[in-house]
């Protein structure tokens, strides 16, 4: 019990050696623990390797806290103690077992063993899920979604990369998946040059290189000159996200849309740069009259429209536990704020939560293409 | 165009895209020649008048498909393009081009009227550079004349309510002629679907589906600004043209020009011009010069419209800068025997400064007599920091030792000696004090009793002030470079700049680390692992070190001699100020005004919100020290060796 406490209190941890060692012993017993025939009771060694976007890495963990649930509770009052972190030497102190609650057993009940301290080292990457639909009226998605997550565990402590784009297209003929499909495949291309292969040989970190920002304003002014040269009658929103270490950045042109997803709500980060958007922001309009408004989807900024373009650009710094949502206009314009807010936080895989808000916007009407993007951040 | 396909192909008069191909007769009397233009709903041909065969007459005609299927909206749809035909042709005036006949032909109706030689203003954008501002003026009279006429209309006003410099063509004599009466749009039936583009001279009202006089006003307002600012609304945020003023994008442009097209686009129909009347008074008493009746200016910061509030807080207080900055007196002063370059700071009532005479100087905040003084073996140019727990005052000297000393009677607790001057300011976080060397390291040493707990060697002086989080310190040094250490000591990441980095960075809730170089640039870095999320270039070396707001503001001075205001989340410009002399002092931030001084001796107050200056204060030297500001207190030191206590104003 001590091991899996430290293990979950001490980031400085890897599972190189020792801890690999004693992981693997701890798979047997998870094994043993009645939990071995969930399907996605993967092991740890298994989860590692698993960087497939739409794979729920925590499944078994989260139908298992059903169980914890309603054991004993910590007491208000008890002081659990957190580690120190020593200036010295950068360690954390050890902690009594006194410092850390231990519920006490109630008589006669077979439980698993304590799973949440193991894979919660799982948590220490985001994951996430992503669908698209064509909806209930339309004969042909015009959204593109596009995903990509690298995260490592080793001894180099590399931060965990992201981009994940979700782009809106428009235009005559097939010109509007065109000018989707095209402008998220080019700005992850760039974010790759400009960011992700950088990192990975380890190239110096000088002011020659492009900032995170500029990096993603100048690979969306690029897709946009693109856009216009290939796709002629096609444009396109693009909304899109570069997680880096536990900051983001989002890229945004258009009326689809990022979420901040906490407990305590959910937050738009992106404005839609649409005509009654701007209306409501000058008070010329209220956000009731502006759902019927029969100039709703005109938007005044998109890629492939003029010859530049004007990017928004916003940093967040990810909280733990939160969740961003990206969207289509076919998602946020069929399903509730607070509809959103209730299947994220009440569904344990983002995935099947993606699923969710999919069959709840083609419930409601369905009336456009309906894509999201649900990330959900790791705990620490 | 998917249109096309509107058109059935048993009209062997069609080209393939469904216009009329030359050579075509209409009515037995209109021979078409050319294509003038296609707009979305149908085209414009130059054709031949037949009925005069000896003069070639042309005409214009107009043609507009009805796309409605349904025979009841499409009757509909007759009639009224039939009424507005027959309105228009009882029009007079010489702004607006005669009609001469109308008539419907298959699936479409036809409006023939005289041709005009010219060109329109749109394609004369696309030619010129610029246009005299004398000349747009005189356009802007005869259009309002013109508007003016027909919302004079009886017994109903007729609005134009396309009022674009397309639909505005100026003749071989350079007059203006009104085309394309909005009379297409009784045709149009837009599907639902997410469309880019927007009409950009459209009055916010016209969102709404209400088309007005006043909607025309606010047309011809945008149409304006459009040709003078040569900004093109439909690539702007709809209803931004506040934040374009005129004079940003035409010299030429005066604030009276302004006050007119900036009345004309109110967002508020109220607050526009009642009529077009009016706006022409205006304006020919700006092309005369002879200001007939006062022009309502919109206030001050070009945001003509909507909101009143920002200003109010204070603002009536501050109203005249100029006036209150020759008020402001010192509450005191004390003249130290050398330059003060450094920052002072405050303990309870004691005032500590550093001055180059080598001696930190204790004063009393409310009277700024001294209590003490600590001589030091050189000059002092790093800022003291103050331990509240060990109620001392924690400093460094060129004598190249860091000092820590009671600070209710300038008593040593204890000295650590560097291999070189000490310019670093220190910083005081988990029980430690951080600063740098010239000898090339940096020091972490225990508040409490200065034994060191280790030391990190970088080869170049380090001048920066450290900042510590909850898991790093990161500090710049010459060389460039920023440095993100562990708080064991343990180097995390670097970032290299192209200069010395003497500024201290700063670090927000987000754990972003803000931090200026004598590259000129100020960067957004993450402190967790280094990475550069924007860079804000300026045109001087940056010493000054940032503030941060509450409103994701980052503030930075520059050797360029401006106070920047950056957002914190995009890197981009909010304002700036200019005061004409390399800043190297770091802003201060509270309530929502900035303090800074400027080499050119002066002190600084601004509102943080708009850059605009609140008041000012000339010191008698240079200013290069950050103000501290303590209760209603503001302190700053000078190279003219003085410490200043201003009051705080407007608190």
């Amino acid at each position: 019990m001590d091991f899996f406490r430290r293990l979950l209190n001490n980031p400085e941890d890897d599972f190189s050696e020792d801890n690999a060692e004693a992981n693997a012993n701890m798979d047997d017993k998870y094994k043993t623990a009645e939990l071995s025939d969930e399907p996605n009771g993967n092991t740890q060694g298994e989860n590692d390797e698993d960087l497939t976007p739409t794979a729920p890495l925590d499944d078994a963990v989260f139908t298992s806290h059903d169980d914890l649930d309603t054991l004993p509770q910590k007491p208000a009052d008890f002081d659990e103690r957190v580690p120190n972190r020593s200036i010295e030497t950068g360690q954390l102190s050890e902690l009594k077992d006194s410092d850390v609650y231990v519920p006490p057993e109630p008589p006669g009940v077979t439980r698993p063993l304590p799973q949440a301290p193991i894979l919660q080292n799982h948590q220490g990457h985001l994951v996430y899920g992503q669908a698209s639909d064509t909806g209930m009226v339309r004969n042909n998605n015009q959204d593109s979604v596009l995903s990509f997550f690298f995260g490592s565990d080793s001894v180099e402590d590399l931060p965990d990369f992201g981009m994940f784009i979700i782009a809106d297209g428009m235009g005559g003929h097939s010109d509007g998946e065109l000018a989707s499909a095209l402008t998220a495949r080019l700005v992850l291309g760039d974010i790759f040059k400009s960011i992700y292969f950088p990192m990975l040989n380890d190239d110096d970190m000088d002011s020659d290189r492009p900032t995170i920002t500029e990096a993603l304003i100048e690979a969306i002014k690029m897709a946009n000159i693109r856009v216009r040269d290939k796709v002629e009658d096609g444009g396109t929103t693009f909304t899109g996200a570069v997680v880096l270490g536990n900051q983001a950045y989002i890229g945004h042109v258009g009326d689809s849309r990022a979420y901040l997803i906490q407990q305590d709500g959910i937050e738009q980060l992106t404005r839609d740069h649409s005509v009654v958007q701007r209306l409501i922001e000058l008070d010329q309009l209220t956000p009731e009259e502006a759902e019927t408004h029969e100039q709703r989807n005109v938007l005044y900024r998109a890629v492939g429209q003029n010859e530049d373009v004007e990017v928004d650009i916003l940093r967040r710094r990810l909280p733990p536990n939160a969740y961003i949502l990206i969207c289509s206009d076919g998602l946020w314009g069929m399903v509730s704020d607070d509809d959103m807010l209730n299947i994220v936080l009440n569904t344990d895989d983002p995935q099947e939560a993606c699923d969710k808000l999919i069959a709840l916007a083609n419930t409601n009407g369905g009336t456009d293409n309906i894509s999201v993007l649900i990330l959900k951040l790791p705990s620490s | 165009m998917p249109e096309t396909t509107q058109f059935g192909g048993n009209n062997n008069n069609s080209n393939d895209d469904g216009t009329l191909k030359p050579e075509t007769i209409l009515l037995a009397r209109y021979q078409i020649e050319g294509q003038l233009g296609g707009g979305g709903q149908g085209a414009v041909y130059q054709a031949r008048d037949l009925n005069f065969p000896e003069a070639r007459r042309l005409v214009a005609i107009k043609e507009m498909h009805i796309t409605a299927s349904d025979p009841a909206l499409r009757a509909e749809a007759l009639k009224t393009f039939q009424r507005e035909a027959n309105i228009l042709a009882t029009l007079n005036h010489p702004a607006i081009p005669r009609i001469y006949d109308f008539f419907e032909r298959d699936t479409r109706a036809y409006l023939v009227q005289e041709y005009i030689n010219g060109r329109d203003l749109e394609a004369i954008l696309h030619k010129t550079k610029t246009l005299p501002l004398k000349k747009i003026i005189e356009w802007a009279i005869d259009l309002c004349d013109v508007l003016h006429y027909l919302h004079s209309h009886e017994p109903e006003p007729i609005i134009f309510r396309d009022m674009k410099p397309a639909n505005i063509m100026i003749d071989s004599l350079g007059k203006v002629r009104l085309i394309d009466f909005g009379i297409a749009k009784v045709f149009v039936k837009d599907l639902p679907q997410t469309m880019i583009g927007t009409e950009g001279y459209s009055a916010p009202e016209q969102y709404k589906g209400k088309a007005n006089p006043a909607s025309d006003i606010y047309s011809l307002g945008a149409t304006l600004h459009h040709v003078i600012t040569r900004k093109d609304p439909r690539l702007e945020p709809p209803f931004s043209f506040s934040e374009r003023p005129l004079k940003d994008y035409n010299e030429e442009a005066k604030d009276g020009l302004q006050a007119v097209i900036g009345k004309a686009l109110e967002f508020d129909i109220s607050k526009r011009y009642n009529s077009l009347a009016e706006m022409k008074e205006d304006l020919e008493s700006l092309r005369y010069g002879t200001q007939s009746r006062d022009i309502a200016m919109p206030a001050s910061g070009g945001r003509s419209e909507g909101s009143n509030g920002s200003s109010s807080e204070g603002g009536d207080f501050f109203s005249d800068g100029d006036e209150i900055g020759g008020r402001v007196k010192p509450l005191w002063t004390f003249k130290t025997e050398d330059e003060i370059r450094s920052s002072p700071t405050v303990y309870k009532n004691v005032v500590l400064v550093g001055s180059y005479d080598s001696n930190m100087w204790a004063v009393n905040l409310e009277t700024g007599d001294m209590i003490w003084k600590r001589n030091t073996d050189a000059g002092i140019a790093s800022s003291p920091v103050v331990d509240d727990e060990m109620q001392q005052v924690l400093f460094g000297s060129e004598d190249y030792t860091y000092y820590a000393i009671d600070v209710r009677d300038g008593r040593m607790n204890w000295s650590h000696t560097t291999g070189d001057k000490i310019r670093s300011s220190g910083t005081l976080a988990h029980g430690h004090i951080f600063f740098g060397s010239d000898d090339g390291k940096l020091y972490a040493l225990l508040a409490n009793n200065g034994r060191l707990m280790w030391e990190f060697e970088v080869g170049v002086p380090i001048r920066s002030q450290p900042c510590a989080t909850a898991d790093r310190i990161i500090f710049g040094a010459d060389d460039g470079e920023i440095i993100g250490l562990e708080l064991n000591g343990q180097r995390k990441w670097s970032f290299r700049t192209r200069r010395s980095v003497m500024s201290s960075p700063v670090v927000d809730r987000d754990d972003v680390a803000y931090v200026g170089s004598m590259d000129g640039y100020l960067y957004a870095i993450d402190a967790g692992n280094g990475y550069s999320q924007w860079r804000f270039r300026t045109l001087g070396p940056i010493i000054s070190s940032a503030a941060l707001d509450n409103a994701e503001n980052v503030y930075v001075g520059s050797g360029d001699g401006n106070l920047y205001c950056v957002n914190a989340q995009s890197g981009r410009e909010r304002w700036k100020f200019d005061t004409g002399a390399p800043i190297i002092s770091s802003p201060r931030i509270h309530e929502d005004v900035i303090y800074f001084g400027s080499t050119d001796g002066t002190f600084y107050a601004l509102d943080a919100k708009k850059g605009k200056e609140l008041w000012s204060f000339q010191a008698g030297g240079e200013i290069t020290s950050t103000p501290y500001i303590a209760g209603n207190v503001i302190l700053f030191g000078s190279l003219d060796r003085t410490l200043y206590a201003l009051p705080l104003i407007g608190t």
